[in-house]
Parts: C-alpha cells; structure tokens; sequence
C-alpha cells in the first residue's frame, strides 16, 4: 500500500477538519477527492502529505511518516506558493538541485506545453502561476502525486491545459490525489472517487462502478453531498 | 545536487533587497560621522565611536528582522515549499543561518573599517597588526559574543511558534520559552562572569600604546599602566566559546523543531 490513513482525526482550535478516517491509496490509482468547502479536502491532502499532523490515528506513507518521504512525493497546495521574482529558470535552478527525481528536459517541454511566459511570476496571471507550479510538479518523477484545487481560480483555456497534461503525464505506478471543485472537467480522470462531507468519509467508489450504474461523477457528488 | 548551495543562492534570492540597504546605511553612518565637527578631539572621537556602536546595534536588529520573516511566508504558502522539500530541517536552518552570518560578518567588518577611519580623523594610525586586529578579529568576536546567537535565537523563536501557535494550543510551551529566555539568559550571562579567564585571554591590540603616545604624547603614569593592564590581560576568550556553543545549540533545536513544524 502506497499510502495508509488509519482513524485518523485532525482537530484544529476552533473546529474538526477530519474525523476517524480511514482510507488506503494503491499504487497507480487517480483519485479524485471531492467535497464542499470545509469538508476536509486540503486537510486529507496535507496530512499525506505531512504538513499536518494528526490529532488521533495514524497515517502512513512509502511504509513510514510522511514527513520522511517527502523527496518521493510531490504536494501541489492550492496556494500561490512561488516566490514573486522567480523564472521559470530559477524554477527550474530550485528544482533541479533540490529534487534528485526532477528531469529539467521534461519540465521545459511542459513549460511548452503549457505555454507559460519566460518572466518573473509576479508578471504573470494567476493561470500562467498555476501552470508553472505544475510544469514544477509534474517534472519530477515522484510515485505520489498530491493535488491540492490546481485548478482554481484558473481560466477554462488554462484548465483544459492543465488536465489533458495531467493525463499525458501519468504513469500506471504513479498515484495522483486530486481535489478540485471542477468535478465535470476532471471526472474523465478519475478512477476512484472519495468523498467527504464535514470531515466525514461520505463514500468511497470505483468511477467504473458508478458508470456501470449508469451514473457519473457529477450526479454522485450532487447525490452524496448537497 | 548541490542542496545547500542552492538554499543559500534561495537566501540571497530572497533578502537581497534587506542586505543591500544594510550595507548602504553604512554611507549614512559615515555622513552622520562627518557632521561631528565640534568640541575636542577625544569628544569627537567618543561620539563618533558611540554613532558606530549604534549601526551596529541597528544592524543586527535590521538581520534579525531579515532572518526571522517565517511568518510572513507560512502566510504567503512559500514555507509549505520549503518544509516538503528533500533537504533536511538542519540544512534550512543553517542555510538562513549561514547567510544572515555572512552578511553580518561583511557588515561589522565595513563597520571595523570605519572605526580605523575615525581613528585615523583623530590623528591616530594604527600599525598593520592592531588594524587587522580592529577589522577582523573584533568584529568576529563581537558577532560570536552577541549577533550569531541572537541570530540563531530569532530563527529557533520564529520555527518555534511556527510549529506551536502560541496563539492556540501552544501557548504553554510558548510562555515556558518567553519567560524562560530572560532567565538562561541571566544564568549563562552569570556562568560567563564566573569562569572568564579561566583561560589566558585574546591579546588584542597590544601594539596600540605606540600609536597613542605617538599621537598624544606619554600618556600620564596611572593611565598608561591601566592601559597596559587591560592590553595584558586581554579580552577573555570564554564569552566567545560559551555563545558558539549555544549559538550551536540553538540551532540545533531550531533544525529539529524545523521538523514538527505545520503548514
């Protein structure tokens, strides 16, 4: 098992961001993590990635704290994260020393790819920012990929960018977490879906078998959560 | 890879514009040195050394304020890059450390420089020995005694209530730290007193009788024998190795807080 959380609870000053949860990640799965605002999405994704810790339970990653793994994982947080005088080459600079599994050939063919500007990030929209944080992402040649809403607040044009890269991209030993309000966009990608409600595990289902019902993503989440 | 290469390169990426106007306040200390055109030589002197024990006290405020902005990244989401990246808690911090050292290092050195010029404005020129002494040896002793672990303080203070919220649930152990600090502070500061020259002292400055009496004449009796006392005894070496080591210490724990640290 690549990633094992085992009743885990997460309790912040003023409210709960999880409660009890229990879920197992394979290997080479693409998951999609949905919910309403607040229904612990972020607090899933940064636990993982041990940016969080928990309040009760236990979680582990690569057979051990998630913190120790983080040179195997990549974290994409939903925040504007880069630095305001940063290129794409200082990016690239940054990556390339820090990161043994970064591979710069791959990152400038995304930066192509995804057509993202050759200037400081404080020059570029909040999309052009969005996609140089996921040329950074998707460069390395990590075996967990946690996604934190890298589509928000972006324009449909970037979106669409954004989603077939993360499809071309993909590899069948690689497991990608995937939180996004876009559910309709990002269904295509989905083999199995979590969803959470209030901190809650709501359901937790094979995209296959809820087609099979004869029902997609979008009408599970509207079925499950509203 | 070269991790520590590139987190200082990151360092230097991200306070150049604290360092840069750190070392220009040093044209504004020199104008405001140049504006002491009163009163006798030896008042001139005193009141343009205290002007650079200012900037210099400014000076480690300003790096301090330079080193300790982690909040204003944990906001910013630019912390959550640098917690989930490879190299260690310890490597960031001595990373930040090793800068904010280096610009300090460069600043009190300007700063030993400037002391040799109000010298010189007094009339008095040292010999090579006791300038060396006054823009390397002083500085290094004066940054180990007070601005390295004040430094490390301030990077250890910042991870710690990163990590702790003194806000929320860590206000306990951030009360324990807050009222504790002024407390190992007395201590250590008492334990230095005690075991000072202990060993032999850092003979600085041995030469610089010459330079007086070159410049004022002989110096009365009872003060050239002070002198010559003082010059002697040398300044004691234990303030310098008992803050090197909790500077170490202070590090140390700041590394390993780095890794409790939430984002």
């Amino acid at each position: 098992m690549l990633a094992r959380l085992e009743n885990v609870t997460k309790r912040y000053i003023k409210n709960e961001g999880l409660r009890d949860l229990t879920l197992d990640f394979p290997a080479g799965e693409v998951v999609g993590v949905l919910g309403l605002n607040g229904s612990g999405k972020s607090t899933l994704l940064k636990l993982l990635a041990g940016l969080l810790f928990p309040t009760a339970g236990h979680i582990t990653v690569f057979d051990g704290p998630p913190r120790r793994s983080r040179a195997k994982m990549v974290f994409l947080g939903e925040n504007d994260t880069l630095w305001p005088w940063m290129t794409p080459a200082d990016a690239e600079r940054f990556m390339r020393n820090l990161y043994a599994d970064f591979d710069a050939t791959r990152f400038r063919d995304l930066l192509e790819a995804l057509k993202v500007p050759r200037r400081k990030t404080k020059t570029m929209s909040r999309g052009e920012r969005g996609r140089l944080r996921l040329a950074m992402a998707l460069a390395r040649n990590a075996k967990l990929y946690l996604l934190d809403e890298p589509l928000a607040g972006i324009d449909l044009i970037s979106r669409e960018k954004i989603l077939s890269q993360i499809v071309q991209e993909w590899h069948t030993d690689e497991t990608i977490l995937l939180s996004t309000h876009e559910v309709a966009e990002a269904e295509g990608l989905f083999e199995r879906v979590v969803y959470l409600r209030e901190g809650r595990l709501a359901l937790d289902v094979s995209a296959e078998s809820l087609r099979e019902g004869g029902k997609s993503v979008v009408d599970t989440f509207r079925e499950v959560l509203a | 890879m070269k991790r520590f290469s590139t987190l200082i390169w990151l360092e230097n990426r991200r306070n150049w514009i604290w360092s840069l106007p750190l070392m220009g306040s040093l044209l504004f200390w020199a104008w405001g040195i140049k504006q002491v055109t009163v009163m006798s030589v030896e008042e001139r002197l005193g009141i343009r050394a205290g002007l650079l024990v200012a900037a210099a006290t400014i000076g480690a405020v300003v790096l301090c304020m330079m080193i300790g902005r982690i909040r204003s990244e944990t906001r910013k989401g630019q912390y959550q890059v640098l917690l989930m990246s490879p190299p260690s808690g310890y490597t960031h911090i001595l990373s930040r450390f090793t800068y904010a050292a280096g610009v300090a290092f460069a600043f009190y050195i300007a700063i030993g420089f400037m002391f040799w010029w109000i010298f010189a404005l007094a009339g008095i020129s040292f010999d090579a020995r006791s300038l060396f002494e006054l823009i390397l040896a002083v500085p290094f002793y004066g940054m180990s005694v007070t601005t390295l672990p004040l430094l490390a303080y301030t990077l250890l203070l910042m991870v710690f209530v990163s990590a702790y919220r003194l806000s929320g649930p860590g206000w306990v152990p951030g009360v324990v730290m807050l009222l504790g600090t002024p407390i190992a502070m007395q201590w250590v500061g008492e334990w230095i007193v005690r075991i000072s020259y202990t060993l032999p002292g850092w003979r600085l400055f041995s030469t610089a009788p010459a330079a007086l009496v070159e410049r004022f004449g002989e110096l009365d009796p009872e003060t050239a024998m002070d002198i010559n006392t003082a010059l002697n005894q040398g300044v004691p070496v234990e303030p310098m190795l008992v803050m090197l080591v909790v500077t170490a210490v202070l590090l140390l724990l700041a590394g390993r807080i780095w890794q409790e640290v939430e984002a």
